[in-house]
């Protein structure tokens, strides 16, 4: 015991110092992850709580809207500017109204690229399923109506290819591409521009894409025929008032 | 020379607050490692006091112990078994086991 007596001392001094360390990270780590775990809580909840509050509100609106409608439509004379009221909104989900708005405007072009040997050159032009995804963005970020080069999307619009054109409404269009979306400029140039989106996808192929935020954006009505040969609108039970 | 142990723990201490913070998922591994080390020094204190301290013992024990707890820890996790619950009821044990017999000690000699 006595003989090794400073050997002793250097080990527990060591262990210690060892100890120390460990017990003040443990601390400190402990402590951070508690503060840190409320706030985050907090935020959510809060969020939350937002949300459902807008909804109420929403909800409350439409409780009044349709108490006014019926009163409306006991009263002879203002149904038929409801029933124009309604009209006025039907086609405006059918895109069948031109539609302005704040908005942005996409434009895509092929690659300016020059095709290195090996490369297919199929790489560098832009696909049916490019638009799609930018198309499908743009819904995402709350677009309100969207067109491509003229063409309004309407529920169902088809992009897709065909040989070297694409057929949007049955109509063939071809690059550049000008696709206008009305919404919020900021949501929507947002969801375009976040990391690893669809523009920076499409810029790692070279494509040329310019997205520009506009205050008024016009987007034509769908000019197509509307057709319904299958379907047809299936009787539902008004509930009771 | 209780001085020097306490000096070396301080100074351990203010070392550790300025080391970056350890990632969430180690934090659990570490606290269990902690545990075992104060075993390990409590049990050290206590051997010297029953003047049967070994510093071979005392620094392997320490070192083994600490990752021995974690790893122990590490691979509950993995089979999905709740080691660490059993390193720490066993620690924890073990250190109150030693405070007694230290409180004991240094009641007799005083």
């Amino acid at each position: 015991m006595e003989n090794n007596n400073k050997a002793t001392w250097i080990s527990i001094a060591s262990v210690c110092l060892v100890l120390g360390i460990m017990l003040a990270i443990q601390f400190k780590t402990t402590q951070s992850y508690q503060q840190s775990l409320l706030p985050s809580r907090i935020n959510e909840l809060s969020q939350r709580l937002n949300a459902v509050t807008e909804e109420r509100d929403a909800l409350a609106e439409e409780v009044l809207e349709l108490r006014e409608k019926l009163k409306n439509v006991r009263d002879q004379d203002k149904a038929m500017a409801d029933l124009q009221e309604e009209l006025r909104k039907v086609s405006m989900a059918a895109c069948m109204l031109p539609l302005e708005g704040p908005g942005i405007i996409v434009t895509l072009d092929d690659s300016k690229r020059l095709l290195q040997p090996g490369e297919n050159p199929n790489d560098l032009l832009i696909h049916d399923t490019d638009l799609l995804m930018v198309v499908n963005e743009l819904k995402a970020s709350g677009a309100e109506a969207i067109s491509i080069n003229g063409e309004r999307i309407t529920a169902m619009t088809e992009i897709r290819c065909a040989g070297t054109m694409i057929l949007v409404n049955w109509n063939k269009i071809s690059p550049p591409f000008e696709i206008r979306a009305i919404g919020n400029p900021d949501m929507l140039e947002s969801g375009l521009m976040i990391r690893g989106g669809v523009v920076e996808m499409l810029k790692v192929w070279g494509v040329q894409v310019n997205v520009q935020k506009v205050n008024k954006v016009t987007i034509p009505a769908y000019n197509g025929k509307l057709k319904f040969e299958y379907s047809t609108p299936v009787e539902y039970k008004e509930k009771a008032e | 020379m209780w001085l020097l142990a306490v000096f070396c723990l301080l100074l351990g201490i203010i070392i550790g607050f300025q080391m970056p913070l350890l990632p969430a998922i180690y934090a659990k591994y570490m606290s269990i490692a902690v545990l075992a080390a104060l075993d390990s020094v409590f049990g050290g204190i206590r051997a010297y006091m029953e003047d049967t301290f070994d510093n071979l013992i005392f620094i392997s024990g320490f070192i083994v112990n600490a990752l021995l707890a974690a790893g122990l820890a590490y691979l509950g996790d993995k089979l999905g078994v709740e080691l660490y619950l059993a390193a720490v009821v066993v620690f924890g044990v073990r250190l109150f086991q030693n405070l007694g017999i230290i409180r004991r000690y240094l009641l007799k000699k005083y």
